[in-house]
């Protein structure tokens, strides 16, 4: 019962959505439009609740005193500091001033900070990876070690090279396992979808 | 007799140096590197692509811009890969804004919203005296957040002569002669062709992304879904120099000593770690002496 629910749920909405697409009719955008907002109006929600969810995580580890109180109490402050900035009477909401202040002078430069040492973090995992002696890391690590010459930043007729050679590894091989990706991926998420429609579970296969 | 503690705080300060020494040095040795000149030592360095194919496609595409064109950058990078489009990204806008567009800018991630403000706070700093940019806000949920951005972009609290000029032409996105659409990994210029080109055809459509997007992107521009495309940090710099130049250098670009360096590090490290296991294996008694 549940799954044909479900299966009629997403074959009513697809349909609608792809009509249209398809077809101009008033009626039929305000229907399509009112599903669109509807899955907004959800999105919002998973958001909302997933960041509720963290919060009282991390408010039950303070409150138990958890080995990670630091993390915690960072974790919480900064949620209710721009909860308080958003929220507050008279603020205008996630564009308010305030808001944008937090965002722009202290999350944003953290966060950049943190993502700069995604080198050093590569540096020591090529290390590591390559003391364990496993052949996987070791073809990755010399992959990796060609790309890095191909990508040197010399000019002249050899920098020329270096950079027909990267875009040659780039435009054949690299994008040719990319795009089998993604059409495997495309293929598989069009039968999943298609059993769902049908009603297709793994108690049938 | 108990052992003073003194000499044992002592080494873990060393062994903490110790550890800490490389990446320091690393970092000491990269600032180093933005201070010297690009032609140290006879060597010339070259970031930018001296292909400017892609670079010409992005002017041929603001040079289709009608006078005081409305532009909506819609800014959905992400926090990991912006640092690699960040200066196309300036040079982008200071081209527009140079060119006399309007600009508005919207997100549909959050990341990109956090992005976004960071970006518009600082060109509110800069002033400069060009025309500032509409903010449209945050519009959540990405893909569909988009979808329902095609016929309402406009927030109902916007203000603004740009908003104005947006909303007399009927507040979506039908009201734009460009989207300039910052590509990052939670939404990429390709939802904008699967969802936005089939309802809105006439909008002409041009991207920046980083070079993990390039592969899945390049497609969309052979096909014209796509009018210009910058995805690689060299052909994106081709642009950025080109702006540069046009502007007399007030859009800044990036080192290409500092990339060296960083890159011959990286390299280093890589040979020596290949080699290690060989060197080992070659003089089995010392190592197992070290180890």
């Amino acid at each position: 019962m549940r799954r044909s629910l479900t299966a009629g749920l997403a074959l009513a909405t697809g349909t609608i959505l792809l009509l249209d697409l398809l077809i101009l009719n008033p009626s039929l955008e305000l229907l399509a439009g009112g599903l669109v907002e509807l899955l907004i109006l959800l999105a919002a929600a998973a958001a909302v609740g997933g960041a509720a969810t963290l919060g009282a995580h991390h408010l039950r580890d303070l409150a138990r005193g958890g080995p990670d109180r630091w993390g915690a109490v960072t974790l919480v402050g900064g949620m209710g500091l721009i909860l308080v900035a958003g929220l507050r009477p008279g603020s205008t909401g996630s564009s308010d001033p305030a808001v944008n202040w937090l965002v722009s002078a202290l999350l944003v430069p953290i966060a950049s900070s943190l993502f700069a040492l995604v080198f050093l973090f590569l540096l020591g995992a090529v290390r590591r990876g390559l003391s364990i002696g496993t052949r996987e890391a070791t073809v990755t690590v010399a992959a990796a070690g060609v790309m890095v010459v191909l990508l040197l930043p010399i000019g002249g007729a050899p920098g020329a090279g270096l950079a027909t050679a990267a875009a040659w590894v780039r435009d054949v091989p690299l994008a040719a396992v990319f795009r089998g990706l993604l059409i495997g991926i495309a293929i598989l998420v069009s039968v999943s979808a298609a059993r769902i429609l049908l009603g297709v579970g793994s108690a049938d296969d | 007799m108990s052992e003073s503690p003194r000499p044992a705080r002592r080494k873990v300060v060393t062994d903490a140096v110790r550890e800490a020494a490389p990446v320091l040095a690393l970092l000491v040795l990269l600032a180093l590197a933005t201070l010297l000149p690009p032609d140290l030592a006879g060597v010339a360095l070259r970031l930018e692509s001296a292909d400017r194919t892609r670079a010409n496609g992005m002017d041929a595409a603001f040079d289709r811009l009608p006078e005081r064109a409305l532009v909506l950058v819609a800014f959905d990078a992400d926090l990991g890969t912006y640092a690699e489009i960040r200066p196309v990204v300036r040079a982008a806008i200071a081209d527009l804004q140079g060119r006399g567009a309007r600009l508005a800018m919207v997100s549909f991630t959050a990341e990109g919203r956090a992005l976004a403000v960071a970006e518009l706070s600082r060109l509110q700093r800069l002033g400069g005296g060009v025309e500032e940019i509409a903010d449209l806000g945050f519009a959540g949920a990405a893909e569909a957040g988009l979808i329902g951005a095609i016929a309402r972009i406009v927030p109902s609290e916007a203000e603004g002569s740009i908003v104005e000029a947006i909303r007399s032409r009927g507040a979506d996105l039908d009201a734009f002669a460009l989207a300039l659409v910052v590509s990052g990994g939670d939404l990429s210029v390709r939802s904008w062709v699967e969802q936005v080109l089939p309802r809105v055809p006439d909008l002409p459509i041009a991207a920046i992304a980083p070079t993990f997007l390039e592969p899945e992107l390049a497609p969309y521009l052979r096909t014209g879904q796509l009018r210009a495309l910058l995805a690689t940090l060299p052909e994106g710099l081709a642009y950025a120099d080109g702006v540069a130049a046009a502007d007399g250098g007030r859009t800044a670009s990036v080192g290409a000593m500092p990339m060296l360096v960083g890159l011959l590090v990286a390299l280093g490290l890589i040979v020596q770690s290949l080699m290690a296991p060989l060197v080992r294996q070659s003089r089995p008694d010392r190592w197992r002496r070290i180890g």
